[in-house]
């Protein structure tokens, strides 16, 4: 997973954890437990396993398998964009 | 159980104590305090006048046994706005925006059981520690080792602490390692977590352990993956990054 190219991307890598304050306060529940399966492996990760990039723009979650974006969050000063299209589902214990 | 709306919340800071040159401890009153699962997290947001927002998130550092404050655990940060106010700005009686507790990922509690083994590097130590303090608040006796690996000795967090938990706790024991600077006379670890270290440590926990390892991005990198090599199932490996260190 670590290449000798992306050395500053893996150490300012994070992980889901450091989102499930933002993701709380927009599901209303813990999301950290919650497990995505990806769009383009398959691999199922609990949302507070993804790879978290958070000193962007906006914070981007990534498939700790192959690295796709699961998922996408963007505040502006009006609305919140989440794009989740990376995740074939979110599955949500009840 | 998490609140169903998690809101911003005004704590009080009752005591600033400094842990090591580079990190402090901060005792915020909440008026809205719940207990956190060792291991969660606040996110600390900052206003500025014109209305620039910037948040961090900080493990707890203290046991949910203590009702109505909690203590989180600080390291400065080089160019880290929000760690950098914390220490040189912030003041006993300052009120401080925070929410939380969050996380449900990286937790440990005694009812999930052990033997419980936790990996920290600088002040990854700190959700770990909430996780001893939590352990020896309910006098548990599930066996649990610490294996804790700092840049020098004066980088040691909570080292009294952490000697006196050990001493009065037969089932607790801890390990250190220095990256850089040994003690003098040092006859204990003086490298990075490797394998044979790891196997030491973990030996006497048997095969059926839960591992927590908190620590810089490489340092849980390396540890994760030389612990699956290990052949631990990576269910049983809880990690978590904080990105940088300090320098």
């Amino acid at each position: 997973m670590m290449h000798d190219d992306d050395d500053m991307n893996t150490a300012l890598m994070v992980d889901g954890n450091a989102v499930a304050g933002e993701l709380q306060q927009i599901f209303g529940r813990d999301m950290t437990m919650a497990v995505a399966r990806c769009s383009s492996c398959a691999a199922d990760s609990a949302l507070g396993a993804l790879m978290a990039f958070v000193r962007g723009p906006g914070v981007v979650l990534r498939c700790p398998a192959c690295e796709t974006a699961i998922v996408r969050i963007v505040e502006t000063a009006s609305a919140r964009y989440i794009d989740a299209r990376g995740a074939l589902y979110m599955r949500l214990e009840l | 159980m998490q609140p169903p709306q998690l809101e911003w919340q005004v704590a009080k800071v009752t005591a600033i104590r400094p842990e090591t040159p580079q990190t402090k401890s901060f005792t915020l009153a909440l008026p809205r305090w719940m207990a956190h699962q060792p291991g969660q997290h606040y996110d600390v947001r900052l206003t500025a006048p014109d209305g620039y927002r910037t948040e961090r998130s900080y493990s707890v550092a203290s046991e949910p046994e203590r009702a109505g404050e909690i203590d989180l655990t600080v390291e400065r940060i080089a160019d880290g706005e929000v760690s950098s106010y914390l220490h040189d700005v912030l003041m006993t009686g300052d009120q401080l925006e925070v929410r939380g507790p969050v996380g449900g990922y990286f937790v440990w509690d005694i009812a999930l059981g052990g033997p419980l083994m936790l990996i920290g590097g600088g002040s990854g130590v700190v959700p770990l520690m909430a996780m001893l303090r939590h352990r020896a608040a309910r006098r548990s006796t599930i066996p649990a080792r610490l294996l804790y690996s700092s840049r020098t000795q004066d980088d040691v967090i909570y080292k009294s602490e952490l000697e006196a938990m050990a001493r009065s706790d037969r089932e607790l024991g801890i390990a250190y390692t220095f990256t850089r600077q040994a003690p003098s006379g040092w006859i204990g670890y003086h490298r990075r977590i490797d394998s044979a270290m790891l196997e030491e440590v973990m030996r006497p926990l048997g095969a059926d352990i839960r591992t927590y390892v908190c620590g810089p991005t490489l340092l849980v990198e390396a540890v994760a993956s030389t612990l699956v090599r290990m052949g631990l199932p990576a269910e049983r490996i809880r990690t978590e990054r904080f990105g940088p260190t300090g320098n």
